[in-house]
Parts: C-alpha cells; structure tokens; sequence
C-alpha cells in the first residue's frame, strides 16, 4: 500500500492550511505530530475523500484518490477528531450501520462487531444507546468503527483524547498489533502516543511538513541540546524569557528546570538525554515572553 | 441494500420528534373524521336537527325514496314538491321535507342560476317543465360561461377549447343516477380532506427533512461519507427511505380517514357521478369513487414533489429547520396569500392545486399544448410526477458531493 501526496494543497478563501505537501506512505505506523491549527485535520479530511483538495493530488498505488471513488473508500477506515453518532442507535445499531455503508455482508458484519466490541472493550454497552455513553466510550465505538472493514489504510484523529491510561495503553497496543500489512496514520499532540508505535513521526507546522523521521532521528535532528538545573523560584521567570523550557518542577529547596538551549543556561546545569517531548518543543515551541513568564 | 434501507429507517423512526408529529398526526385523522361525520345534519319533522351517525341513517331512508335515474320526471317532481313544501310548512320544518333530494335541488339551483350566481331558491322560481330541460339548460349555460370568462379575461379561447369544454359537457351520460351518498360526500365534499393533506405533508415534512441533513448535524457526515458506499448506495438508501416514509404515511392517513368516514356513514353511492350535486358543473365527468381515487392519486404527486424538493433543501442547506419550511411554504402559503387575480395562471400550476383537487374540480381550468387540450390535472398532474422524478437524480447528485468542512 502506497498512498501518496503530490504537490497538495488546501485552501479556505485566502488562508492555505496545507501547503504544497509531498509526502509518500507506505505500510507501518505513522505518527503526524503538529500543534493546533497546523493543518493535521484538514490534511486528513482529503486524504479521505471529505474535501477536495485546491491543489495537487493524492494517490493510492499510483490511482488518484477521487478518481478510485468507492474502491479506494474500500481500503480506508477513519476515525475523525470531532465526530458524532444517531443518538438512537445503541452501540450494535451503529457498528452495524456503519458496517453496511463500507459494503460488508450482513453475516460477516456481525461477527467483525462482535469481535471489535470486545476488542474496545465495549461488551458491556452493546446495547445502550449512543447518547447515553461516556466521551471515552464513545470514542472507543469510534475506534471499533473505523476497524470494521480491516482497512488497509488507518487513518485515525486524535484517537486517544479522552480515552483513560488503561485505555490508552489498550489501545496503543491494539495499533502496534494492526500495523502490520497496513497503513497507519494518527495525529496527536500527545507525544508519548506516538513515541513507542510510530515508525515514522511527521512533524507539521502551519500546513508544511518540517520534518520526519524515526523518533531517534528526530531527535538527533536538535541542534540544541537538553539540560537540567535548579534554580531559585525568583529566577524562573528569567529562565522563561530567555529559553525554551520543556518542564518545571517546584519542591522545597527551589525549581528544577528542563531547559533547550545551545549553550550551558547555569553553572550548574547537566547535560540531558534528549526526548521526543524536547524534540516537539525545538521545533514548535516559543520562548515564554513577557506574558507567559509572568504566570 | 435492504438493510441500509432498514436502517435509515430506523434512524427516521426512532427520533422522538418524529414519533411525537406521527402521534399529533394520528390524532389529527380521527378528530378530523369525526368532524366529518358530525357535518352530515338530518333535520326532524320540526325543524330541529341532529348530526353524525344517527343523522346518516334517517336522511339515508329520505334519501332511498329518490333513489334512481333523475329523469325529467323526477326534475319535475323535484320542483313540485319543493314549492308545495314550502308552501305548507314555516322555517327550518321545510327542511325536513327537501331533505332526501336535496341534491338534485342544488343541480336545478346551479343550472338556472345567472353565470357568477348561485341562487338558493332558484328552484321554486322555475316551472316543473322548465327543470325538466336541466340537462339542455347545462349545455347551454357552459356556452354563457364560456361568453363570461372571456369577458373577464379579454381573451377568447381557442376553437379546440371551447370544442373541448363543450365535448366534456356532451359526454356526461345523462340521465344521472342518484342514491345516497353522504359517505362520500362527507368525504370528498368537504375542506376536511384537503386540511388533512396540508398537515399530513407538513407533518411528513418532520420525518424527512432530517434524512439527510441529520448527518452533519449529529456529525456523523465524515464517517459516512468516507464509507465505501458513503457516495452512491447509502445516498438511494436514504433517498428510498424518504419515500418509504411519504408512502407510508401519507396513504395510512388518508385511508384511515376514509375508511373512517366511510365505515361510519356508508359507502353507498360509490358510482354516482359527482355532477349529481355541487360539482353540478364540472368538466371531469366521473363518480365519487373515481373522485375520491383521482384526489388521492393527485394529493400523492404533489406530496411527493413537495417533500423531495424539501429533502433537496435539507442537503443543500444542510439545515432540517430549513427544510422544514418548505412543505409549509408550499401548501400553506397559497392558501392564505389568497389567489390573487393578476397571479391566478401561476397560482393555478402550483403544487399545492394537487392538495385540493376535490375543490377545484369544479373549475374550468384547461390548457391548449402542441395543439391538443388538457384539462388542469391532466396537465399538473404529470408535469409533477416528471419533476418528482427529476428531483431524484438531482437529491442524489447533490448529495454525493457533499464536502465534509
Ligand atoms: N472549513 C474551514 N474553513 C476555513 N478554515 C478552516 C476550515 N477548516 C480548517 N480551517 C483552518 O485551517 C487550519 C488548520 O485546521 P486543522 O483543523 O486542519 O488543524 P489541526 O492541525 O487539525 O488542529 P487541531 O490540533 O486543533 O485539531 C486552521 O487555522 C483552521 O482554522
Ligand atoms: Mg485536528
């Protein structure tokens, strides 16, 4: 499976939220990182087929997306961010539902079901409507959704908001174990998501890809390095304005900082092992500034 | 396929709104029948009167003694026993007696009223012989009615349309036959049957107009349209659920109705032709059956070309709110705007025509196309069938293309 994007480009009016990507994906995991706004949503709204791109083209083995129609509609299951459900339905309607719009026969359609309810761990609200469910649950239904036709190509929202530790650790290895003979694609924002299953991390900023690589190599990409000192509560807001922080972390004796920076921030400052957190911060973060310091 | 279909219906039948408007529909057919049944008054000999079932049976035994051919005989006998009833009785006590041909009396009041006119007593102004001639008196009035809307138009109507309107007067087989009928009457003569249809289509307006736009509003529209058949046989599915719903609902309100109305006052008088009363001078030469059948028919296409046009604007507006004004729009609004004369050839091709047929049967609304003359429904009727039907590609195209933002 190769899915990929040529030259694309999405427009709203004047404002360009993806802008000229090249991007070619094959099986495996991929992880799409970018803070909010980048353009991760709109991005993947084409590559379903939701919107029609304003520029370029994408390609599933070498056969434009759009032109595939129903066959390529065939291969994907989608998890979209914000999404909703027939708040009649109980969880069975709807699986089901959904399951006869991807074109799955009535017989197989209820055995995927049942295996997925179990798999999400929904067994037990099988049969309680839609509306009566939690947020996690029902982005859970969301997930056993998107799973239901097999798809050789898994494109998935944001799929861990809202879902508990437990769920998430569940639903990481859920990935890990699909990922195999096909596509993967997840946004998030949550590093650690993406830190153990993607094989690949595609940062996004402002509608561009600025990077990509394993988690290794992205980190070994930083040109500043990581480092830890403890500094006096007064000289935090210092620290603030002039570096780009990726953690704080106050006890009794003062602040312990986890500072990015090229050159040694402290006298007493140690050198880090860097992670893909400080990594999403080089790259996407800002210096707090007067405001922020001030908090 | 038929899954999809069950489904989507599922999803219509199951919101609580729409069991609510099917209630409220529900409701509106057996008030709306009783009232029917209550309008039918039998009055006693002094001249107080009752109303509903028990009035239906006296006036049916008044009315079985005429029952028969309305030769010139009994036109004459009408007359001459019109006037000596209201000779020898005061009031409302004549009413008892004109009860069981009141009919044929309205045909003779018609028939010799001025052109515009209807006078009530025409009928003891006319000599026994003079009534005997009503049916050479119909085929002459059309000709002055023909002279007076020309006048009122300034425009003459063409040789083939005052051929036609004169043929359909000449082919109504004379002489008519009557019996009782107040089933029907009560039935196909009254607003009732139009009221209901105006809220049957608002009311289905409620189940449909969410088919499509409900998507977006619970959201549901990236999943379903990233589906394998989200573009193509989801869309019929919705599309064939939408009339499952229109058919469903708009004949089960209106048999209820009927069968109703007709349980309770009778279905005599199935086969008398509607000229035999107030549709004295109608162009469409057919009994109340065919009547009642043609109203339903006609009532249909026009619900259905309404409620497509609404279900195209549920996609295109992706509102169901909007949507909903739709079916309001169309079959309130002409009514209450009033038929305004300058607008009345327009006003005469609306859909909402097709909701009350039994009201303007006895209109002379014709059309000359490509040489040949239609009466109005012969004309309304398929121009909305063929737009009901080209709604459909246009509902599923539009639908299809739908961008998820
Ligand atoms: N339908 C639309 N019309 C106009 N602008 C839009 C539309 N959809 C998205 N945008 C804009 O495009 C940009 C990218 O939005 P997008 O939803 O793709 O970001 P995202 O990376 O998914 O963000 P988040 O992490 O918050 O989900 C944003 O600035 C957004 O305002
Ligand atoms: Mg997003």
């Amino acid at each position: 499976m190769e899915l990929e994007m040529i030259d694309l480009t999405k427009k709203f009016g004047n404002f360009t939220a993806v802008n000229h990507l090249n991007i070619t994906m094959n099986n495996g995991v991929y992880g799409l990182l970018g803070v909010n706004g980048a353009g991760k949503t709109t991005l993947m709204r084409m590559l379903c087929t939701l919107l029609r791109p304003t520029g370029g083209k994408v390609t599933c083995n070498g056969k434009e997306i759009f032109a595939m129609d129903g066959e390529y509609r065939k291969l994907l299951g989608y998890l979209p961010q914000d999404f909703g459900f027939y708040p009649e339905f109980t969880v069975q309607d709807y699986l089901l539902y959904v399951a006869t719009i991807k074109g799955i026969r009535p017989a197989v359609a209820k055995k995927r079901v049942k295996e997925l309810t179990a798999k999400v761990g929904l067994e037990k609200a099988a049969h309680k409507k839609m509306k009566k469910l939690s947020g996690g649950m029902k982005r859970r239904a969301g997930i056993a959704q998107a799973m239901l036709n097999n798809p050789k190509i898994l494109i998935l929202d944001e799929p861990t908001a809202g879902l508990d530790p437990n769920e998430r650790i569940r639903f990481r290895n859920l990935i890990s174990e699909l990922a195999e003979e096909r596509l993967v694609l997840l946004s998030t924002h949550i590093v650690s998501d993406v830190e153990y299953i993607a094989n690949e991390i595609l940062l996004m900023k402002d509608g561009e890809l600025v990077h990509r690589g394993t988690a290794g190599e992205l980190i070994g990409s930083m040109r500043e390095q990581v480092w830890k000192c403890c500094v006096e509560k007064k000289e935090v807001k210092h620290f603030m304005k002039k570096y780009k922080i990726s953690n704080v972390k106050s006890d009794s004796h003062g602040v312990e900082l986890r500072v990015i920076s090229r050159e040694k921030p402290d006298q007493n400052a140690v050198l880090e092992e860097a992670n893909l957190e400080d990594v999403f911060l080089y790259y996407f973060g800002e210096k707090a500034g007067e405001d922020n310091a001030a908090i | 396929m038929k899954i999809m279909l069950q489904f989507e219906l599922k999803k219509i039948f199951h919101k609580q709104v729409n069991k609510i408007v099917l209630f409220i529909l529900a409701a509106v057919v057996l008030a709306g029948s009783c009232l029917a049944i209550r309008d039918v008054w039998y009055y006693r000999e002094d001249g107080s009167k009752i109303s509903g079932l028990s009035a239906a049976r006296q006036l049916k035994k008044e009315q079985d003694k005429w029952k028969g051919y309305i030769t010139e005989d009994v036109l004459r006998r009408v007359v001459e026993e019109e006037k000596a009833a209201r000779v020898s009785s005061a009031g409302d006590e004549v009413l008892f007696k004109i009860q069981g041909y009141d009919d044929i009396r309205d045909m003779i009041n018609i028939g010799f009223s001025e052109v515009g006119d209807y006078d009530y007593y025409m009928c003891g102004n006319i000599t026994p012989d003079e009534a005997a001639g009503l049916y050479d008196r119909r085929m002459l009035r059309i000709k002055e009615e023909i002279k007076a809307s020309e006048e009122k138009a300034g425009t003459a109507l063409s040789e083939k349309e005052r051929e036609y309107l004169l043929n359909q007067y000449e082919s109504l087989k004379t002489p008519l036959y009557y019996e009782y009928a107040e089933g029907w009457k009560a039935l196909m003569d009254s607003q009732y049957l139009s009221t209901l249809m105006t809220i049957t289509i608002v009311i289905i307006g409620f189940l449909v107009s969410g088919i499509f736009s409900d998507e977006f509003r619970f959201k549901a529209d990236s999943i379903f349209f990233s589906a394998k058949l989200g573009r193509n046989k989801a869309i019929g599915a919705k599309i064939k659920a939408g009339l499952v719903a229109i058919t469903v609902v708009y004949w089960s309100a209106m048999l209820l109705f009927s069968a109703i109305i007709l349980l309770a006052l009778g279905f005599g008088g199935a086969g008398r032709m509607i000229q035999t009363g107030r549709n004295f001078s109608s162009i469409y030469n057919i009994t109340y059956f065919q009547f009642w059948l043609f109203t339903l028919l006609g009532g249909y296409i026009g619900t259905l070309f309404i409620l497509m046009l609404a279900m195209f604007v549920s996609v295109k507006s992706r509102s169901a709110v909007v949507a909903i004004t739709i079916p309001f729009a169309l079959s309130c609004a002409p009514m209450f705007l009033g038929r305004i004369p300058a607008m009345t050839y327009i006003m005469n091709l609306f859909p909402d025509m097709l909701l009350r047929i039994n009201w303007y049967v006895e209109e002379y609304l014709i059309y000359e196309i490509g040489g040949k003359v239609f009466r109005g429904y012969s004309v309304l009727i398929p121009i909305y069938l063929v737009l009901f039907l080209g709604m459909v590609p246009v509902l599923y195209y539009g639908y299809k293309r739908v961008e998820v933002k």
